[in-house]
């Protein structure tokens, strides 16, 4: 019994370690890098083609967590980045395909979030490929398996995500531009 | 400013005017009224900038019925027409008088128009559309750019200075302030924190950098939103401030405004 229990207690601390990094944050052991994949899911399409692809016996690999939303327009950029923050690899949004949203318009509106919250990560120097919009109906069990199949790939060729906490040693390159931006006087 | 603004104040056209006064060699930002409108003092060019905009929005709420006056520079009359647009003031209780920056304030800035239109005292500077600074960063790698910005966010105190002089921050419930989203007591906090913050000034900063100039960690942030606002120009092909349309990011979206990808 106390094997299995120490078994159980590993496999679980291995979860929850943080991975063994260097100092730019980058994963040391490649060979164990397993993508953490945080799907957010509209109730009405996505999260049932989530289903579908369940019943219907679909592989897809279980590196996503699935986090059910009443509509893919109530997920905030600030919980999008949080969980950035909290060391989420990846983070894929399924929501209706446009036209075809339970609240008429609220996907328009994830629309426009993803594609401004894209080009903010990669100004903030993060890779926006990290982030994705998917319009995964009801019916397309199929297509969500290969959606899953297809981000997890792509996040492991990428590697771990880089860190959102200052390293010590990560030094801000002087820039020229921002040279003498002392007080200006009168 | 004396003439015009007093005469505004012993017409009777504004209960209140918010100008400026000059106290110990600096000037500093002052309620005028008919009782004090003898205090006021000839326009002279200056670069002192104070939230105006949020003096102004917090006396407005106090008074809703009362018509105030206000001495507005261009980007302080952009976050006006903001705070119209998204309801929190109404454009026939305030009354605006116009002044133009100088040209190193301008550069200093890189202000896109560092005048208002409706211009009272003071020679229009030349615009200027380039940012060396925004230029610079964008030349970066991207984990240089990283390396770069979280070394400045590091700095963060977590005073939510930014937040509180943003003239067009005027929101009563901050989600800044979750406690399940941003902890309370980890310092610096989370560097999400400033790009939360930049989320939200999307399709809303009027760039007049005050948050820049109040922090006391000299993080640059002015910077990032006018990337934000770059950003918001490029894929909603929408600048804050000008006078028709409304922010990309107003519920329920326009499907107008869509990004074509």
């Amino acid at each position: 019994m106390r094997g299995t229990a120490g078994l159980r207690l590993n496999v679980r601390l291995r979860l929850l370690a943080p991975d063994v990094e260097d100092k730019w944050g980058m994963n040391v052991d490649d060979k164990a890098f397993e993508p953490k994949i945080l799907g957010f899911l509209c109730n009405w399409c996505s999260y049932a083609g989530a289903d579908l692809a369940g019943v219907s016996r679909l592989q897809y690999p279980a590196n996503i967590r699935i986090i059910r939303v009443m509509c893919s327009g109530g997920i905030s950029p600030h919980h999008l980045l949080h969980a950035f923050q909290k060391g989420a690899d990846g983070i894929l949004i399924g929501g209706c395909h446009i036209g075809d949203c339970h609240y008429l318009k609220g996907n328009y509106m994830t629309m426009k979030r993803v594609k401004f919250l894209e080009g903010l990560l990669k100004f903030a120097g993060y890779d926006p490929r990290r982030l994705r919009l998917e319009w995964i109906s009801a019916a397309e069990g199929l297509r969500f398996a290969e959606v899953v199949r297809e981000f997890t790939d792509q996040i492991r060729s990428l590697g771990p995500a880089p860190t959102f906490e200052a390293v010590p040693g990560m030094d801000a390159h002087p820039s020229e531009a921002f040279s003498g931006r002392g007080e200006f006087t009168v | 400013m004396d003439t015009k603004i007093k005469s505004l104040l012993l017409e009777g056209r504004v209960d209140g005017f918010w100008g400026y006064r000059t106290m110990n060699g600096f000037p500093f930002p002052r309620l005028f009224t008919k009782e004090n409108a003898n205090e006021l003092e000839p326009w002279r060019p200056t670069v002192a900038r104070y939230p105006v905009l949020k003096l102004l929005l917090r006396e407005m709420r106090m008074h809703s019925d009362r018509t105030y006056g206000v001495l507005v520079r261009g980007c302080e009359e952009r976050g006006l027409r903001e705070l119209f647009k998204w309801n929190q003031l109404e454009p026939d209780k305030v009354i605006v008088v116009g002044q133009a920056c100088s040209r190193e304030l301008a550069d200093w800035c890189e202000c896109r128009k560092p005048f208002p239109d409706l211009l009272d005292y003071g020679e229009p500077a030349a615009p200027v559309t380039r940012s060396r600074k925004v230029e610079a960063l964008q030349a970066m790698a991207m984990r240089e750019r990283r390396g770069w910005w979280l070394t400045h966010m590091n700095r963060c105190i977590h005073c939510h200075g930014c937040r509180d002089v943003c003239p067009v921050c005027f929101c009563t419930e901050c989600s800044l302030e979750h406690r399940e989203l941003v902890s309370g007591t980890k310092l610096p906090p989370d560097s999400s924190f400033h790009l939360v913050r930049a989320v939200h000034m999307g399709g809303r900063c009027i760039d007049c950098g005050l948050c820049e100039e109040i922090c006391p960690a000299r993080i640059p942030l002015r910077s990032l939103y006018k990337e934000v606002n770059r950003l918001v120009e490029e894929i909603f092909d929408y600048r804050p401030g000008v006078d028709e349309g409304m922010s990309p990011f107003t519920f329920p979206g326009d499907e107008l405004l869509l990004p074509t990808r």
